[in-house]
């Protein structure tokens, strides 16, 4: 076993372990049966350290939980499509040959809805710039790649709707464009459709009396 | 931030679809959670049942886990509404509710809870792991001993061990690696050898 | 509060009477006051946060780190997630580093524009479709915060509920709402620690950019025709409660050179963009339906009126930007914008 992976997990385990690392470290213990296994035996030690009477330390408690799960439809598949059972709405998908170009932000928002698999839209034409330190840049001008032609063309196309949105939050108030920004820099994009999935959870924030703060 | 970094990103693959991930979680948690809901019902194998359920119910409820308190603390309250559905539907006396109200600290206050849990209809613990592990600690260097029983036993930091054993972060790490290395050495026996049981706990 | 000042001297008692209260400002405990505060914090001091994003039942961590020096704004958001995008911000400079594309794109944005945004200052408008009251006094990673609620009266807008910190008047937790009080997004500060010396090295991406390609985008100009006076026009057009028009002007957005109106209004929290350019049917003849989207967390709805494309875009539910759209529709858009649509 690889030494410096295993006092990773060892930290990681105790909450110890740089943010960047637990990122990359829970992706291979996701999927790596050996490694999970010692994180597990991990967590036997701690238990019979503190002498937990009654436990038993070698229940089949993480297999059955994983057993059922595993027949479970995947939580994100299913968030994927709640949405796409909303009436009334449609994705927007970029027009192939629009040749638009889009701002810095637009094209975040471009990026943000690159979220149903395979469908990443390319950079709009934009013009090469020379950055702030003398990096070479690339001569040919770039493109702009639609992937795929789609089945009906739209009536707002992905980079216009960007570049609305991006003309719009000059306007918006400023904690509008946080939360832009934000999902944008993690990738989550928006979806045709109405709210997000958060039917379940109605929690009702202006009902005081039963919730309180926090 | 502790344990909620590295919890945090496990939940948030899981939120993305990589069951993989709960699979630690529930490794991580499920002797914590079992205990909790054995201060409810007495019997370990219902206890379990009841753990499971709630494992599961996170699960599903993982979509509404917006991070804003820890995730055991999440599933904790989980389990307890699990528990007290369970002995409510059996028809027994209810425990005192009053229990969930202390805050459940992620750090290790269990110690002080310990006495709840004797349970009189038989131990079903494995004798052997205990031992196994005991054993181990015995025989491991002090300096060694004395990092993981810290952060096992009394649930400190690894800032607040390094105070305690004026030493740098980075050896108090280093030690409580080498510790489990050492026990873990000897627990794999048992898991393999021995009982000749699958090397997998899950 | 009045503080009463008894000095002491050696020949004589004098007591400070206390200062009347200021007439028009609110008093210092109230909840317009503290959102007034929180937003002086956001942009004048200095601090280094790392917080969760909760949105579409997914949680992501990120990083801020913000710092005014000299009157210039420094800001970096990074994603602390596997993808390792930055914003950095400096100025009117706004560069994002995309090292999943190993991209780096750049482009002049107003000052004003703030990473980690605060809110619009409260006015009478505001209190008018908005509910704005304390609702608990709590503690938060063990500091004592006031929770501020932001209601709104009805569904046409989103509220918030803000856990603001007593002492630093930093937002340590926000949640975005819908009038049923469901949570649609929420933000949690994890650490926030006021700085008061940021060096310029904290405003580097943490990534070589070698091999990167730099793009930057040319800011629109301005419209190259004038706008013609659709005002009339708009003055009738009917509102959902609490909106008044605020800005109208014509645009030309990037990639093209037709001008499209650009209308704008607010309800003194939530706005919401009205678009409208000529709509050529581009060789696609069905292409009149209607079409909604959510970007994040606002929603735009679009739709063809008298052969004009019509799109409103706002942080608000999509019952809101599609009222105005539909508004929109009824009224129908008789006059020309600025000048003919061209080809």
């Amino acid at each position: 076993m690889n030494e410096e992976l295993d006092s990773q997990l060892s930290a990681m385990f105790d909450g110890e372990l740089p943010m960047a690392e637990c990122e990359l470290l829970a992706r291979r213990l996701s999927r790596d049966e050996q490694l999970k296994a010692r994180w597990g035996r991990y967590a036997v030690i701690g238990a019979s350290i503190r002498a937990e009477r009654g436990v038993r330390l070698n229940a089949d408690l993480a297999r059955r939980v994983s057993s059922v799960i595993s027949k479970d439809p995947n939580i994100a598949v299913r968030f994927v499509e709640r949405q796409a059972a909303r009436a009334a709405s449609k994705w927007i998908r970029p027009v192939a040959g629009l040749g638009v170009a889009a701002g810095v932000a637009a094209l975040s928002i471009l990026w943000m809805r690159a979220q149903v698999p395979g469908e990443t839209p390319e950079l709009a034409q934009v013009i090469p710039a020379a950055p702030a330190a003398a990096i070479a840049t690339s001569t040919e001008p770039d493109s702009y790649v639609v992937p795929r032609p789609s089945p009906r063309p739209s009536l707002v196309p992905a980079t216009q709707l960007a570049n609305y949105v991006v003309a719009h939050s000059e306007f918006s108030s400023p904690v509008a464009r946080r939360n832009l920004l934000s999902a944008f820099m993690t990738g989550e994009a928006g979806t045709a459709g109405a709210s997000n999935g958060s039917e379940e959870g109605s929690e009702n924030v202006y009902d005081d009396a039963k919730n309180p703060a926090q | 931030m502790s344990a909620d970094v590295s919890d945090l990103s496990l939940v948030r693959r899981v939120q993305r679809g990589d069951k993989g991930a709960f699979d630690a979680l529930v490794l991580k948690y499920q002797h914590k959670l079992v205990k909790l809901v054995m201060r409810y019902v007495r019997n370990p194998a219902e206890a379990e049942d009841i753990a499971q359920e709630a494992f599961i119910k996170a699960y599903r409820a993982l979509p509404q886990f917006r991070g804003d308190s820890a995730f055991y603390t999440w599933l904790y309250r989980i389990a307890i509404n699990s528990a007290k559905n369970a002995v409510v539907s059996r028809d027994r006396s209810p425990i005192d509710y009053d229990l969930d109200r202390n805050n459940p600290d992620e750090s290790y206050d269990m110690q002080g809870r310990m006495k709840d849990s004797e349970t009189p209809e038989g131990l079903v613990l494995t004798d052997e792991i205990r031992s196994t592990v005991n054993a181990a600690i015995e025989a491991l260097p002090e300096d060694l001993r004395t990092a993981i029983v810290l952060r096992e036993l009394e649930g400190l930091s690894y800032e607040e061990i390094a105070a305690s054993m004026d030493c740098p972060v980075g050896t108090v790490r280093s030690r409580i690696f080498r510790a489990r290395e050492a026990i873990d050495r000897r627990l794999r026996e048992v898991f393999e050898g021995g009982l000749g049981r699958a090397e997998e706990l899950g | 509060m009045a503080l009463c000042l008894v000095v002491l001297s050696a020949t004589s008692v004098r007591a400070a009477t206390p200062t009347p209260p200021a007439p028009a400002a609110a008093a210092p405990d109230e909840p317009a006051q503290w959102l007034d505060r929180m937003n002086k914090a956001l942009t004048s001091t200095n601090y280094d946060g790392t917080y969760s994003l909760w949105l579409g039942g997914k949680v992501e961590l990120l990083r801020i780190i913000h710092r005014v020096k000299d009157g210039v704004i420094s800001e970096r958001l990074v994603s602390l997630d596997g993808s390792g995008r930055e914003f950095i911000r400096t100025g009117g400079d706004l560069t994002c580093y995309l090292p999943d594309k190993r991209t780096v794109l750049v482009e002049r944005r107003p000052a004003e524009e703030s990473l980690f945004g605060n809110f619009p200052a409260i006015n009478a408008q505001t209190v008018s479709s908005y509910d704005i009251r304390e609702v608990a006094r709590t503690r938060l990673n063990r500091r004592a915060m006031r929770v501020i609620l932001v209601a709104p009266k009805d569904e046409y807008r989103y509220g918030y509920r803000l856990w603001i910190d007593e002492s630093t008047a930093m937002p340590w937790k926000t949640q975005l709402c819908d009038a049923h009080g469901r949570v649609i997004e929420q933000t949690v500060f994890a650490n926030l620690t006021p700085a008061a010396h940021i060096p310029d090295s904290a405003f580097k991406p943490d990534m070589s950019t070698e091999g990167f390609r730099w793009l930057r985008t040319e800011t629109p100009g301005p419209p190259k025709e004038p706008v013609t006076s659709t005002l009339l026009f708009w003055s009738a057009l009917k509102l959902p409660p609490g909106f008044k028009m605020t800005v109208h002007s014509a645009q030309v957005l990037p990639g093209s050179n037709d001008p499209v109106d650009h209308l704008v209004f607010t309800d003194g929290m939530a706005s919401v963009s009205v678009f409208v350019e000529a709509h050529s049917a581009d060789g696609a003849p069905s292409v009149n339906e209607d079409e909604s989207a959510t970007v994040g967390t606002s929603s735009a709805f679009s739709t063809v009126v008298d052969g004009h494309k019509v799109t409103a875009v706002g942080e608000v539910p999509p019952a809101t930007v599609r009222f105005f759209a539909d508004s929109v529709k009824r009224q129908g858009v008789t006059m020309s914008l600025s000048g003919p649509p061209r080809h």
